[in-house]
């Protein structure tokens, strides 16, 4: 076997360390099966260390190959998510950088932007969840309410990443793209709170609009010179915005003035709930919206955030929370809404729970249906081997007991098909 | 022997107050003094003149030598309830069965049966074989009536006499033949034979708190407040009456009920239901089909009354009153996609 050295995988090396240490510690009753793995990756840590100038200098003469073989089994060229079918299920496609640039200026999932860092590329699973909420799509009538998809499955199953595969797709069709990464955020550890000063018994999240406007900014560029306003918007007593004025503007105001920012995320909401399957000024295709949440059980239920006096927080006292909380309501048409559940994140959720009801509350579930859960499993079989292969492609399994049939298995048995257990397991090899 | 007896509780009762200052030295040397002195009457009574000390030679002709075990002359084909007639003890010697019991010591076998005290210890039931109790019952079939033709199946008892009464006899040696036990009444009546309404079958499960059973759908009552058994027995009875008409009443506060305190989830005229309804009509208003927005009374039984809007009604009804899991989800899932036409 020929090692090529990789510097991303040398910037690693402490993170092996921690990992191995994690190992040892938590997975106490796995200790024994995953002794012979864990003895060797010991091993290659003294040996990163130690050999740590004369890598360095072989790197610089042995680059990491830039051509890479593209027709292995485990991936395809295809990376147009609206060509993807049943026959590239459990394959790896690669998104341009340019895309994710785009598309997730706020970042991927926290893991697997770490991948895509240690990797070199980011490439997703096309897997079963995202294919049919895909195929959905491509039905859909859009004179229509929009239909609500909400993902559920147990933790680390990859409900994020599938709702990024059919964001993506919503992404290459040319739609408007709403979405809120992480929902968790809004009811919990906030830094700036501040009294509304359209609605006093509301409270706005400045910091957070700010950040949610610029990343909004930066995916729907073009749109929001294209759409305008349908009234007047009074911020202050000094400053507002006239009717007919490009979206632009008050995202611009937003993002300069960030006490009013959130809003300015109304506002903008509103103006999109609005427009949204209208024919545009001058003629041209009315545009889609894709409302995407992650984390949308954390929109009822509780907050860690107090009021004066110490007095809890209701999540719709929240401005954002209150606005996103219509945006999911089925009135409007031409477009859709994707959701996921998560407990990872959560607030006064036991560990276990995954499913719609027990995450979401009586409230919340209320609220949001008529939705279509759609099951995010862990692996089948197929795309565990796909996983193991493009793991082993990438020199990330190393050990070399990882690349017999026994290791195999072994990590079967430790990661239960789960694909986040499976890359937490795989760190140390 | 008597006098033995006497001195023996005597010395027992001496030895409780005195065993945490002297030990146990003393019950046993006052023990071993009273056997001596009947092994001394046994001499007596065989030879004449005080025994010589230290010759083992004369006393061992006169103790009686122990014959053979009763165990090895038994037929086979013996009458088994003659050798136990009653509760007994284990006897050695009459049990013609290779037991072993007790603490095997130096990696051996744990001890034979001869001279075991802890197969003596424990109860045995050699006096209620298979063979006695078939005995016992002949005795007793004279005293018998026959049984109700009627009754030939539990169903059909269940059917006559719902009500069941349940009372423990106790039987024993001892001083009192009353056992405070014995007073106990559980009275167990099946819901489904007593003559309720829904009103009156939700409030009384309501009234009767844990002592129904949603799983048998079974109330039971306990008596044991009164010191006979045939006034517990009546309390029983009596209880069962004032539940049965309380649950008849309707008070006026029960009208304040709302749907928080209803028993089950109901899917009818529900906030789900007003919601789906909406999306319903706005879809329908959004399609090309319908003219102008419906929203008449007759539009809402119509919607209502379709087989998909039914199934998800189910679906709902299934998650909020069996608990949510994987099946009941994924049958939520397929309700939605027949509602949406996915």
């Amino acid at each position: 076997m020929r090692i090529v050295w990789a510097p991303e995988k040398e910037a690693l090396a402490t993170h092996f360390v921690l990992n191995v240490i994690i190992n040892c510690t938590t997975i106490m009753a796995l200790h024994r099966l995953h002794f012979g793995l864990r003895q060797t990756v010991t091993q290659t840590r003294s040996l990163h260390g130690s050999g740590l100038i004369q890598q360095l200098g072989s790197a610089a003469v042995e680059p990491e190959p830039s051509v890479r073989p593209k027709h292995a089994i485990f991936r395809t060229a295809e990376g147009d998510p609206a060509q993807h079918s049943e026959q590239h299920l459990g394959q790896y496609y690669t998104l341009p950088p340019a895309t994710i640039r785009s598309l997730f200026p706020q970042g991927l999932p926290d893991r697997f932007q770490k991948q895509v860092k240690t990797f070199n590329e980011c490439s997703m699973m096309v897997r079963e969840p995202a294919l049919e909420i895909i195929s959905l799509l491509k039905r859909a009538d859009y004179s229509k309410p929009p239909i609500h998809y909400m993902l559920y499955g147990e933790k680390g199953t990859g409900k994020s990443l599938s709702l990024c595969h059919a964001l993506q797709y919503c992404f290459s069709q040319g739609w408007l793209i709403l979405c809120v990464p992480d929902a968790h955020l809004l009811v919990k550890n906030c830094r700036e709170i501040l009294p509304s000063a359209f609605n006093s018994s509301r409270y706005d999240q400045p910091m957070l609009a700010v950040q949610w406007l610029r990343n909004f900014r930066t995916t729907n560029e073009h749109f929001l010179s294209q759409i305008k306003t349908t009234r007047r918007y009074v911020w202050t007593k000094r400053e507002s915005t006239e009717e007919g004025r490009p979206l632009k503007e008050i995202v611009e105001h937003g993002l300069a003035r960030a006490k009013s920012s959130s809003d300015v995320v109304g506002a903008l909401l509103r103006e999109l709930r609005l427009q949204v399957g209208r024919p545009l000024e001058g003629g041209q295709e009315p545009f889609r919206l894709a409302v995407a949440v992650d984390g949308v059980n954390s929109l009822w239920g509780r907050t860690t955030l107090t009021k004066e006096r110490k007095i809890e927080m209701a999540p719709e006292e929240l401005t954002l929370v209150y606005n996103l909380r219509k945006m999911l309501k089925q009135d409007w048409s031409g477009g859709a809404i994707i959701t996921a559940v998560s407990q990872t994140g959560a607030l006064f959720k036991p560990n276990f729970a995954y499913l719609p009801h027990e995450l979401l509350g009586e409230e919340g579930f209320v609220s949001l249906e008529p939705f279509l859960p759609v099951p995010v499993p862990v692996y089948s079989d197929k795309e565990f081997e796909s996983c193991y292969q493009y793991y082993i492609d990438r020199n990330w399994l190393q050990h070399e007991q990882s690349r017999t049939e026994d290791g195999k298995k072994e990590l079967i048995f430790l990661s239960d098909r789960n694909p986040s257990v499976l890359e937490r397991v795989c760190a140390s090899l | 022997m008597m006098a033995a007896s006497t001195a023996s509780t005597a010395i027992s009762s001496l030895c409780r107050k005195g065993c945490y200052l002297r030990g146990f030295q003393i019950p046993n040397d006052v023990y071993t003094r009273v056997a001596y002195s009947r092994s001394m009457s046994i001499n007596n009574n065989t030879k004449r003149g005080f025994p010589r000390r230290g010759n083992t030679g004369s006393s061992k002709s006169v103790l009686r030598e122990s014959g053979e075990p009763r165990a090895l002359k038994m037929a086979v084909d013996q009458d088994w309830t003659s050798v136990y007639p009653t509760a007994a003890p284990f006897k050695s010697g009459s049990v013609p069965l290779s037991v072993r019991m007790g603490y095997p010591m130096k990696r051996g076998v744990p001890p034979d049966r001869k001279g075991n005290l802890e197969l003596i210890k424990i109860p045995n039931f050699l006096h209620l074989t298979p063979a006695a109790i078939k005995k016992h019952c002949e005795a007793l079939k004279p005293f018998c009536t026959e049984w109700p033709q009627a009754l030939d199946s539990d169903a059909r008892c269940e059917e006559l006499f719902p009500i069941r009464l349940q009372t423990r006899a106790f039987l024993f040696a001892g001083m009192s033949q009353r056992q405070p036990q014995a007073r106990v009444v559980r009275l167990t009546v099946k819901l489904s034979s007593v003559n309720l309404d829904d009103h009156a079958r939700k409030k009384l499960i309501k009234l009767a708190g844990v002592r129904y059973d949603k799983e048998t759908d079974t109330l039971t009552l306990n008596a044991d407040r009164c010191p006979l058994r045939k006034q517990n027995t009546d309390y029983a009875m009596y209880l069962l009456t004032v539940l049965y008409h309380e649950s008849w009443k309707v008070e006026v506060w029960e009208q304040e009920k709302t749907r928080a305190d209803m028993e089950e989830y109901s899917w009818e005229d529900s906030l789900s239901q007003r919601n789906l309804l909406d999306s319903l009509r706005r879809m329908q208003w959004a399609g090309p089909g319908e003219g102008g927005a419906g929203g008449g009374a007759g539009d809402r039984a119509e919607l209502l009354a379709s087989p998909e809007v039914q199934a998800y009604g189910e679906s709902i009804s299934r998650i909020k009153n069996k608990g949510e899991s994987e099946g009941t989800v994924l049958q939520y899932r397929e309700a939605v996609k027949r509602l949406l036409n996915l």
